[in-house]
């Protein structure tokens, strides 16, 4: 059956809607080839199920791979949208209004994918949901002390919330879509906008909801996070009992939250044609946050390698040898190029500010953050206490075909989301201001 | 009945709910719609919640509940702690923080929902149909005060009024 939304009403809505309609080759090309890819990592995790974890390249003493990499960088990406949206409209910043959606679509997207990590990660996933507490036939309760159930509980709520703070402001957009729509769009908006009929006790009700769950999931998201630290920080292990990981882990989540909301921005301005609302001031402004962060991110990988080295226990010497001058070095080096080489020179110099050179910092940042959470996982894991417990770990195709796979998740998500709904609230960019 | 007007800009429909208010129909009785907020000045339409009071007492109790079952779960099967407490206020802290915020959540979106009318699925009145930069007034009046409220909305600048 076809289904359009009919383009009416004013050139604002027109242009907003107009991605909602028809299917263009290369939509249908990047579609088709984020879905082989994806499936291809569901079948290859198919594969490590019924060969067992074994096929993965987690030894002692790494039991901890790329997918708890994946795990940390995935979370830290979903900082994007809630935080950042929530810090934007608690101090009511007007240009915030095309980029909210877009920023708030990443995070729930980047926690569902992040959230499963966990679960590939078991040895036996299909009997992930003992760590919910039911009343079971084991008599066994899950071990709230342990920051694995932390995780589950802070996720659990993060994603919850993240939902909800995405769907608020989407439900006006609904409604209107509802008027224009036929088909199975028809239904869908209508179902989803819950009889919306955009008066003004709907209008204050909402409004009034939305200041709550920023204020609320500004602490949540702060709380995720730092609760992810804490999986490293709780083990008496090298250079990661630390008291600044909290902060540090928040710090990074949110500066690798950026740089994926820029990227995204980037490539939906020019895929979707939307340069006349996603305008370079928009790239400007995050532009100037991604610098501040970087900056923030160089001032804690600082102190926490200095007071490491100034320490001098030899445990902590071992994992800071391996980071900085041994077999991890050159990741270590890639690292600060594309965290702060590259984002300092290419954001704080006006001349070269632009949306490409912004974006460019964003890629870079990305590609830095997913080597920081290597970093911190792995050489204090191939380096434990015991010099002769000391191991390696190369990543199999298994693994590198799943963490493949999530990245094309996230753009298969993202795609599907653009043809759905409109990436930018029409009513949030109308916003009437006639006090 | 209801008498629905349409304007064109929000002053128009500040003005409107003045007349409304002068000629003695209060707030509950008026209605704006419109596809985007309108924001009108401060006590115009005054919509009273208790959104923020239930949003705490559902962090509080979500909360709190978090505690009792986390005691309950480490008394009814005791782990082997090595001389620890069973129940430890510090490892609970992380988990009673999550639930009194996922408290809060719940309980601010579920009176978003209640107090926004939206879980209402009988209306009385069919919804005017919402067109694009366009703001309607809905007034509820007994069929006596009609002349009234119809000369306030002609006043303020209405571009048209229906009955029903």
């Amino acid at each position: 059956m076809e289904t359009t939304v009919e383009m009416r009403g004013d050139g604002l809505r027109s242009a907003l809607w107009r991605p909602l309609n028809g299917l263009s080759r290369a939509y249908l090309l990047a579609l088709a080839v984020a879905f082989l890819v994806g499936a291809w990592g569901l079948g290859c995790w198919g594969y490590q199920i019924v060969r067992g974890i074994g096929v993965a390249g987690i030894r002692r003493p790494t039991m901890w791979g790329f997918y708890l990499v994946n795990f940390v960088f995935w979370i830290g990406i979903s900082h994007a949208g809630t935080l950042i949206s929530a810090i934007l409209r608690l101090t009511d910043a007007g240009w915030r209004k095309p980029v909210t959606r877009a920023a708030e679509a990443i995070t729930v997207f980047a926690l569902m994918i992040g959230a499963a990590f966990p679960i590939i990660h078991l040895g036996r996933p299909l009997v992930f949901f003992w760590l919910f507490p039911y009343p079971n036939s084991r008599l066994l309760w899950p071990n709230f002390r342990s920051p694995l159930l932390w995780d589950v509980t802070a996720i659990s709520t993060y994603l919850t919330g993240s939902v909800i703070y995405l769907y608020l402001p989407l439900i006006p957009d609904l409604a209107e879509l509802a008027q224009h729509a036929t088909g199975w769009r028809l239904r869908l908006y209508r179902l989803l906008s819950i009889g919306w009929t955009g008066s003004d006790r709907q209008w204050h009700s909402l409004e009034r909801a939305m200041k709550m769950m920023a204020g609320t999931i500004l602490a949540v998201a702060v709380s995720v996070h730092t609760v992810v630290a804490w999986d490293f920080a709780m083990a008496v292990a090298p250079m990661w009992h630390s008291t600044i990981y909290g902060p540090y882990f928040v710090a990074g989540a949110i500066f690798s939250g950026i740089a994926a909301l820029v990227v995204a921005m980037s490539v939906i301005r020019k895929v979707l044609h939307l340069e006349n609302y996603l305008q370079p001031v928009h790239f400007e402004n995050l532009g100037k946050l991604l610098l501040l962060m970087s900056l923030l991110w160089v001032y804690f990988t600082v102190s926490e390698h200095l007071t490491t080295w100034y320490g001098n226990s030899p445990a902590e010497m071992r994992v800071f040898g391996e980071r900085v001058r041994g077999r991890f070095a050159p990741y270590f080096w890639f690292m600060v190029l594309c965290n702060f080489v590259l984002p300092f020179v290419l954001l704080s110099i006006r001349r070269l500010r632009s949306v490409a050179t912004i974006t460019i910092a964003g890629v870079a940042v990305l590609i830095g953050m997913w080597i920081e959470r290597f970093l911190i996982i792995l050489p204090t894991l191939s380096r434990p206490h015991l010099p002769a417990a000391a191991g390696f770990y190369s990543p199999t195709w298994v693994e590198i075909s799943i963490t493949a796979s999530t990245f094309a998740a996230m753009v298969m998500f993202y795609l599907i989301f653009c043809k759905l709904f409109p990436i930018i609230a029409v009513w949030e960019y109308k916003h009437v201001s006639h006090g | 009945m209801f008498l629905t007007a349409e304007f064109s800009d929000a002053p128009s429909v500040g003005a409107a709910l003045r007349a409304l208010k002068a000629g003695g129909f209060d707030a509950a009785q008026m209605d704006v719609f419109s596809t985007e907020p309108v924001e009108l000045p401060e006590g115009l339409l005054e919509r009273p919640s208790h959104m923020s009071l239930a949003a705490v007492a559902g962090a509080a109790t979500l909360g709190i509940l978090a505690i009792l079952f986390v005691r309950y779960t480490q008394y009814d099967y005791p782990l082997v702690t090595g001389g620890m407490p069973l129940f430890s206020w510090w490892a609970t802290g992380v988990i009673f923080y999550e639930f009194t915020m996922f408290g809060a959540i719940f309980t601010t979106f579920a009176t978003f929902l209640v107090e926004s009318g939206l879980l209402k699925r009988r209306r009385a009145i069919p919804d005017p149909v919402l067109v694009a930069g366009r703001i309607q007034v809905r007034v509820c009046c007994d069929a006596g005060r009609a002349a009234t409220a119809t000369e306030c909305l002609q006043r303020a600048g209405a571009l048209n009024m229906v009955e029903s």
